[in-house]
């Protein structure tokens, strides 16, 4: 059953994004100031969308871990950060292909910027810790614990970052947030991509998470095993 | 309370004795500024930013290097095993271990601000006291964070070169209004200016700080 909704997602997904990448590419306009350029635009909110969503799920999944102490959330967190982390290095990079013939750089300590590549490094940081340790339910809790704290450090690196930045000369004058989708066709083309990248990242999260509930079941079948052949020998 | 008390009593007779921690922490602030004076080349870069910004990398990664020991005493012969055992509460460690990393840190700190003077061509006066809020929300913020985190790393493989990862990016923060804080005051800015940095430094610890005390159960936990 639900491979194949899986499965259906897959193909959904796969139709969704070709569309968006001919709208992207084709239908919608150029934009007058900045060119060909402002297209990666509707990849790159897709992608901070997807990966901001998916830091969330690491946050809630972290949090019901450590409350009901079920394996079924720590994989889910454990998929959405894997899955987040992805589409975070996507967002730095695209807007570091956007930053270059727009602002003239590669990057800027904009607060926006900063905020992302902090978020970036941490989940980076989170990713390592579960590397580093083995799959026992110790490593679950110890990355519940740095997910719910990274989570409740987002607000206050955002406050800082922004006031950090206003204090400071703007090094450049162009605002980053106003991109200004005057023509309708743009709107409705950032739309169709969100939603495309969306389900996207709903199908990948699914996958990546029956995964990770194959591994854990299949551990858990070793240690019985393991336990069972220990109990046959005391026989 | 008298748990807490007797934990931290500990700790610190343990460092009386060997003075390991404070030592070892006095050390590496000297390298960090010596290290930042040629970083920074000192002839040219004086004054109120250089040396804020120095402080803070040397309270930073000295702060580092407390936490670690904080627990790495407690690693051998598996005493943690005993202090988990005995009817305390891990939330009660926690505050204690806390207590100890913000006092080595702070004893550090004494002396990295007395070389701050020194090598960044400062001057011993009143804008020194000025500094004092704002190093005592950040060592107290940073040592809160780095506790936590320190029990974490030295369980896994990678061990304590996992802390900075978690903990640096985690602090920044703290990082960004501590060294504003401290470069106003160094820069005898008015009060107001401070003001603002200081906020945020108290919203960072009084969310680390019960953070750490509410999760620390969930680190220390053994199964």
């Amino acid at each position: 059953m639900s491979s194949m909704i899986r499965k259906g997602l897959g193909y959904t997904s796969l139709a969704v994004m070709l569309t968006a990448i001919f709208m992207v590419f084709d239908w919608a306009p150029t934009e007058a100031e900045q060119g060909i350029a402002q297209r990666i635009f509707y990849f790159h909110v897709p992608c901070a969308w997807v990966a901001f969503a998916a830091f969330g799920i690491v946050a809630l999944a972290s949090l019901f871990y450590l409350w009901l102490g079920e394996r079924i959330w720590d994989d889910l967190a454990y998929a959405a950060a894997e899955i987040g982390m992805v589409f975070c290095t996507l967002v730095l990079l695209t807007g570091s292909l956007w930053a270059k013939p727009i602002w003239g750089v590669w990057w800027t300590w904009d607060s926006r910027l900063t905020t992302t590549f902090i978020l970036w490094l941490m989940y980076g940081g989170y990713l390592l810790l579960r590397a580093s340790a083995d799959d026992s339910p110790q490593v679950a809790r110890f990355a519940a614990v740095v997910g719910i704290v990274a989570a409740l450090d987002v607000p206050i690196v955002i406050v800082s970052v922004r006031l950090w930045r206003t204090i400071h000369p703007a090094v450049l004058i162009t605002k980053t947030g106003e991109h200004g989708l005057e023509d309708p066709r743009m709107v409705v083309t950032l739309l169709v991509s969100l939603v495309a990248f969306t389900i996207f990242f709903i199908w990948l999260l699914m996958l990546r998470f029956a995964q990770l509930r194959a591994r854990t079941r299949l551990c858990r079948m070793g240690q019985e095993i393991a336990l069972a052949e220990v109990r046959a020998g005391d026989a | 309370m008298t748990a807490f008390a007797a934990i931290l009593r500990k700790d610190l007779r343990l460092e009386l004795r060997s003075g390991e921690s404070t030592v070892a922490l006095l050390a590496i602030s000297l390298l960090i500024l010596v290290v930042m004076v040629f970083a920074l080349d000192a002839s040219r870069a004086r004054g109120a930013e250089a040396a804020a910004g120095a402080l803070w990398v040397a309270l930073v990664f000295s702060g580092m290097l407390g936490a670690t020991r904080a627990f790495l005493a407690e690693r051998d012969n598996h005493c943690i095993r005993g202090l988990l055992l005995s009817p305390i509460e891990p939330s009660t460690l926690y505050a204690a271990k806390l207590a100890a990393a913000f006092t080595f840190m702070a004893i550090a700190e004494i002396g990295s601000v007395i070389l701050m003077v020194l090598f960044f061509n400062l001057n011993f006066d009143f804008t020194l006291v000025r500094v004092v809020p704002t190093l005592a929300l950040g060592t107290l913020g940073f040592a809160a964070l780095a506790t936590l985190l320190a029990a974490i790393s030295n369980r896994t493989r990678m061990g304590d070169l996992l802390l900075p990862i978690l903990a640096v990016p985690m602090f920044v923060p703290a990082l960004i209004a501590g060294v504003k804080a401290s470069s106003f005051a160094l820069g005898g800015a008015p009060e107001s200016a401070i003001a603002q940095w200081l906020k945020i430094l108290v919203a960072f610890d009084v969310l680390f700080v019960s953070a750490g005390y509410l999760l620390f159960d969930y680190v220390a936990r053994e199964d």
